[in-house]
């Protein structure tokens, strides 16, 4: 778990979670809307650093504090955000969890050490360390989803090139 | 007080100001970064003002992404503010091409690393060009060279439009050109580099090589007459 300032004096906490079992239970409690503490799943094979997701945490932040989140609660609008698609249903379905999805990163927003531990606890599986994300990360699956074209790796490294299209989807 | 449309925004340290912005050193989650403002013009009606500096915000931000996913070094995109109208990104540590130039107008040319300047900026033209993308402010300021790596990266899109038509193309090459003659001819025959590297990266050097010299015959504007 790694707590990083984004903005104004609000943080979000990251915690990355391998061999999980219990995905489906997550998102169970996150759609009936009983999760608590209330807490943003991602697809973490979609994630290889940490910065796309701050920036990510800060649109949520700027959105959230304007009263113009797009989704209906601040830890989905960060999946949203990620996603750098317009689309939330596919949005949410592809970079958060699904039924199956056993490696994941939890994103909470002013958390407290309390309330990661609680998310410790809802989750099944082994925490790893963060700087576990390169390695980890599912490049053809990132390449396909974000439209990232050989030719931009040329010159740009893979996180940037997502924090591009994260900055860039409103102004498409 | 004054209205909220009026209010003073913190955006960090003032860099450069310009006739339609603003640009400011600041810090983005914990990265160094460029805020660049586009503050509205009061003579301008109110809405119209707003929908043209929005327009041209999102412009600017649609135009750098594409130039990176056509393989040209721009600096990354952090975040855009249609609120505020401000653009975030990267902040790129580096001299101007022109700062480069003018040190070489002083102290002797390195020709090496002219040629290699030379080359960088007519293969960047021609990816931007093939990819329909234009730049519309080539000039040596809007051009940096990175400390890290030695690699050119183009800024400034505020006058970037997409476009395949030949006649855009020769005419941002020729503004170029004519950067060059005023500012850098010291350096010598800059431009006949830059083009022989633009004329082997870019597919349809042809039609914009033809219409370069019309351009050039008769300066940027087209004669609208009849």
């Amino acid at each position: 778990m790694k707590s990083f300032p984004v903005a104004g004096g609000r943080s979000v906490s990251l915690a990355l979670y391998s061999d999980v079992s219990n995905s489906r239970e997550l998102l169970d409690l996150m759609q009936s809307g009983k999760l608590e503490p209330e807490v943003a799943f991602l697809n973490a094979s979609l994630v290889p650093d940490v910065f796309p997701v701050l920036a990510a945490a800060h649109k949520a932040l700027l959105s959230k504090a304007r009263e113009s989140l797009t989704t209906r609660t601040l830890h989905s609008e960060l999946v949203y955000n990620y996603s750098g698609s317009k689309h939330i249903t596919e949005s949410l379905k592809r970079c958060g969890i699904s039924d199956d999805t056993m490696y994941i990163l939890a994103a909470r927003f002013d958390a407290s050490d309390e309330e990661m531990k609680a998310v410790e606890k809802l989750i099944s599986g082994a925490e790893i360390d963060l700087g576990e994300l390169e390695s980890r990360a599912n490049q053809p699956q990132i390449l396909k989803h974000y439209k990232i074209p050989a030719q931009e790796l040329l010159i740009s490294t893979l996180p940037d090139a997502i924090v591009c299209r994260i900055a860039a989807r409103d102004a498409l | 007080m004054d209205n909220s449309q009026d209010q003073e925004h913190d955006f960090g340290v003032l860099l450069k100001q310009g006739a339609e912005g603003r640009v400011f050193v600041s810090t983005f989650v914990g990265r160094k970064c460029v805020i660049k403002e586009r503050f509205s013009k009061k003579y301008r009606h109110p809405l119209l003002d707003a929908k043209l500096t929005l327009k041209r915000l999102n412009a600017e931000a649609r135009c750098m992404t594409k130039a990176r996913r056509l393989g040209v070094p721009t600096p990354v995109l952090y975040a855009v503010d249609p609120l505020l109208h401000t653009l975030t990104f990267e902040y790129v540590d580096g001299l101007s091409v022109k700062d480069i130039l003018l040190g070489f107008g002083s102290n002797g040319v390195n020709e090496e690393r002219l040629n290699d300047i030379a080359t960088q900026i007519g293969n960047a033209i021609g990816k931007l060009h093939d990819g329909g993308l234009v730049h519309g402010d080539l000039t040596t300021s809007n051009m940096i060279i990175k400390n890290s790596n030695n690699q050119l990266v183009l800024i400034d899109f505020g006058l970037s439009f997409t476009s395949t038509i030949p006649e855009d193309k020769a005419v941002d090459l020729y503004v170029l050109e004519r950067a060059l003659i005023s500012m850098h001819s010291s350096c010598g025959d800059v431009m006949e580099k830059i083009l022989a590297a633009y004329r082997k990266s870019s597919k349809q050097w042809c039609s914009t090589q033809n219409k370069l010299a019309q351009v050039r015959q008769r300066g940027r504007k087209r004669t609208m007459v009849g």
